[in-house]
């Protein structure tokens, strides 16, 4: 079985329709439109959390993801002692919106966490993530200690083909990755799959043993169940940590996909950079975490 | 009926509040606790000499009662001596080795080290004790805590903190120093404040004619001698019936341990008042203090000097303004230790050279300088850090980052990295384009302000951004523009 069979047999469970409504490649190759879930939704012109509510109806609802009583772990980028004006972390009414969906859908215990880079516990309550994700109902537990971390392997690697990891994205049922696309000073852009380098324990290990493919290795590691990427406040220069608002560009959009790759490849766009000229985007298609190419998906956009 | 006895409580309460000071970075208290800490003697000294007057006049008023009160260490050493209630061996002549102490210091200080202030400071070593010892063994218990796995959530009180930040080889002096004093005063009561405080003997020659002492009442005294096995600094002769009122720190211990309220504290009668010969003396020695602590002003601190011709040059904490200023002023108590909540301020051993001993640096092996952060500024109860508004601080120069290429990752391995511009708050480390589509960084030095955070990202070995302190802080350019905000471009169609 490969990816996409697996993936259409698992929407056909979920949506539990005839196998009949689901299309075949051919029809998604033609641009015939099809019902069913959207392997990716573009959003814009709401404000965040009402541009996710859209975007997940889209995707199927949050029900497609989280079912009664299972665990979540939601990774926002929340790595800056920066307060939300000057995105440098994901909008916090964002995460407060995807917590609520998740525990409406019957999650069992929502977790928060980052790996952040100015001290813990300043990022976490600048950046107003900590308070409107614990108003919705999570747990937002602290991730800077090393006794969080275990050794996982990635199966498929080519450079990282272990690393320690935050348990809680080893143990919980689903995985949300809640990224902020932002103009990266060392990898070009930070999107989805740079937002994962926040879940493991040693950062400098990527840096020395080669950036963009330590990027794309640590995608194969547990595959987000869905990735929202926040594009509404979007840091267009001095990132990741920026200087100023000046360094801002509001453009009021958000990408929700259950591909990795394609997330990071749509959000590049809406960038302004073609998602081939980023190194790890592009590694990350060669190791099959993902494709690039968006016409292979079921793409919905959606203006509010 | 047993007699209630205050004291005890009164002196653990103190205590309490100086270990707090000294453990917590929020010690609450409203602020009482850090104008604790401005009121002992030298961090006031250091701060405006002329508060020497005030110590001497409210010395010759109501005798050492700072020691009795507080000093943390003479606390310490009182709490300490109260759980072993080991029996006290009554009188002893007070030594001149005090005075020699006394001298020593002084002149050190004039002479432009605060090295031995840093060694006998009784407030110095008190904080040293805490954040070196008693700080790190608080955070390792709760770690061993936070470590056995709970049913439920404990997460949000219970889990592991960062160690606390510990120089290990002052943390072994501290350490050696605390428990010696602390065995000593087992079977001595206060044997610092007795035979050896650079603070107390200098309080001790005011407390010599002061107005307010402890008084025999010679005709109800049975001789006794339980006041002689109370006093913790031998300082009271039963048989004799006379009390070295420069040594005596108005503890009460005697007064409590009187079963006939034959000793009570009260004001000297006029006629055994200020001899004109006793207040000439003293007036004499206030000046020549006075006058060396203007010498002093003139001259260059060799923690400076000597912290110049170290490499790399030390980093010392915003709102220092210099080398100079600081190492004039520090009394390396560690209050901006215990302030930082990145853990990157610990004293160092000799990194402001034999002069500076135990002065703290920062040091970005173990972090960097918050940008949002300016709790050390308001920490300083000496004055050798100025407190700085958050705006103020951000521009505070106090290293510089200085880029070794050829240790560069992009250089070395011909990789993306760009850890140190992902971490820098200014910009002042950014990336410029390299070859092959890679970016190598460049540090602009207008708006570097030395804060670590590249030189703690950096990924290489050895560091290809390192930081080196300025030994006079500078002012960077403001890189925020206030007033102006974001660009409005929503996104008007999907570019895909």
């Amino acid at each position: 079985m490969n990816r996409r069979e697996f993936l259409e047999k698992s929407l056909a469970l979920a949506v539990g329709t005839s196998a009949l409504l689901l299309p075949g490649k051919t029809g998604r190759a033609l641009g015939v439109v099809v019902s069913g879930p959207a392997d990716l939704a573009a959003v814009r012109g709401g404000e965040p959390e009402d541009m996710f509510d859209r975007g997940l109806a889209a995707m199927g609802g949050m029900k497609r993801f989280v079912s009664k009583g299972q665990t979540v772990v939601v990774k926002p980028n929340m790595a800056w002692d920066v307060r939300p004006e000057l995105g440098a972390n994901t909008n916090p009414a964002l995460v407060e919106r995807i917590v609520r969906r998740c525990i409406e859908a019957g999650a069992s215990k929502v977790y928060v966490f980052d790996h952040t880079c100015d001290l813990w516990k300043r990022s976490y309550v600048t950046s107003g993530i900590e308070e409107a994700a614990r108003r919705a109902g999570a747990t937002v537990v602290p991730a800077d200690q090393a006794r969080y971390y275990q050794k996982a392997p990635i199966a498929g690697a080519r450079i990282l083909k272990e690393t320690l990891v935050h348990e809680l994205v080893l143990q919980s049922d689903v995985f949300i990755n809640v990224p902020v696309l932002k103009n990266h000073g060392g990898a070009g852009l930070t999107i989805a799959m740079k937002n994962l380098m926040g879940i493991v324990w040693d950062r400098g290990e990527f840096h020395s043993r080669g950036l963009h493919q330590c990027i794309a290795d640590l995608s194969l590691l547990r595959k987000p169940d869905l990735n929202v990427v926040d594009a509404y406040r979007v840091m267009t220069r001095s990132g990741p940590r920026g200087t100023s608002e000046r360094d801002i560009t509001i453009r009021k959009a958000q990408v929700l996909s259950t591909d990795i790759v394609a997330a990071d490849a749509a959000a590049a766009k809406i960038f302004g950079t073609e998602p081939n000229s980023v190194e790890y985007i592009r590694q990350g298609e060669a190791l099959k975490a993902g494709t690039m190419d968006l016409n292979r998906l079921k793409v919905e956009r959606i203006a509010l | 009926m047993k007699k209630l006895r205050l004291r005890p409580l009164l002196v653990w309460t103190f205590l309490s509040g100086f270990v707090a000071l000294f453990l917590l970075r929020d010690a609450g208290g409203g602020g009482l606790l850090e104008f604790g800490a401005k009121i002992q003697v030298f961090p006031a000294l250091l701060r405006w000499e002329i508060t020497i007057l005030l110590f001497a006049g409210m010395t010759l008023l109501a005798g050492r009662f700072y020691c009795s009160l507080l000093c943390p260490l003479g606390l310490f050493q009182e709490a300490v001596h109260g759980l072993g209630k080991h029996r006290l061996t009554g009188y002893r002549n007070g030594t001149p080795l005090r005075y020699w102490i006394l001298a020593a210091t002084v002149i050190s200080m004039a002479a432009g080290t605060l090295g031995l202030l840093h060694l006998l400071d009784p407030f110095a070593n008190f904080g040293r004790g805490v954040t070196q010892i008693l700080r790190p063994a608080i955070v390792a218990v709760n770690n061993l805590l936070a470590s056995i796995p709970l049913p439920g959530d404990t997460s949000r009180f219970l889990h592991a903190l960062p160690p606390a930040p510990l120089a290990p080889l002052v943390a072994a002096a501290a350490g050696i120093f605390l428990a010696a004093l602390a065995g000593w005063s087992v079977f001595r009561g206060r044997p610092y404040c007795d035979g050896l405080c650079p603070v107390g003997t200098f309080l001790g020659l005011f407390s010599s004619h002061s107005l307010l002492r402890i008084r025999f009442d010679e005709g109800s005294c049975l001789n006794c001698g339980r006041c002689e096995a109370a006093c913790p600094t031998a300082c009271l002769s039963s048989l004799e019936r006379k009390i070295d009122h420069d040594r005596c720190v108005l503890c009460l211990s005697c007064i409590d341990a009187c079963p006939g309220g034959s000793l009570r504290l009260g004001i000297l009668p006029a006629r055994e008042g200020l001899q004109r010969r006793t207040f000439l003396r003293i007036a004499g020695g206030l000046g020549t203090a006075l006058g060396l602590a203007f010498i002093r002003r003139s001259v260059e601190p060799l923690g400076a000097s000597g912290a110049a011709e170290a490499a790399p040059p030390p980093i010392s904490p915003p709102g220092s303004r210099s080398h100079e200023n600081f190492s004039r002023k520090c009394i390396a108590c560690s209050a901006c230790v215990k302030a930082c909540p990145a853990g990157i301020i610990r004293p160092a051993l000799l990194a402001w050279g034999a002069s500076g001993l135990f002065q703290p640096h920062l040091d970005y092996n173990f972090g960097y300088c918050q940008f949002e952060c300016k709790s050390c500024t308001t920490a300083c109860p000496t004055g050798a850090i100025d407190p700085l508004s958050l705006e103020a601080k951000q521009l505070v120069q106090i290293g510089r980052a200085q880029f070794h290429r050829n240790d560069c990752i992009v250089v070395k391995n011909g990789t993306a990295c760009g850890a140190c511009a992902e971490h820098c708050p200014t910009q002042a480390a950014h990336m410029v384009p390299y070859r092959d589509g890679l970016t190598i960084p460049k540090v602009d030095p207008s708006v570097c302000i030395g804060c670590g955070a590249c030189h703690f990202a950096c990924p290489a070995t050895p560091k290809a951004m390192v930081v080196r302190g300025l030994p006079f802080h500078g002012t960077a350019k403001s890189v925020k523009a206030p007033g102006e905000g974001p660009v409005m471009d929503p996104l008007e169609e999907f570019p895909f």
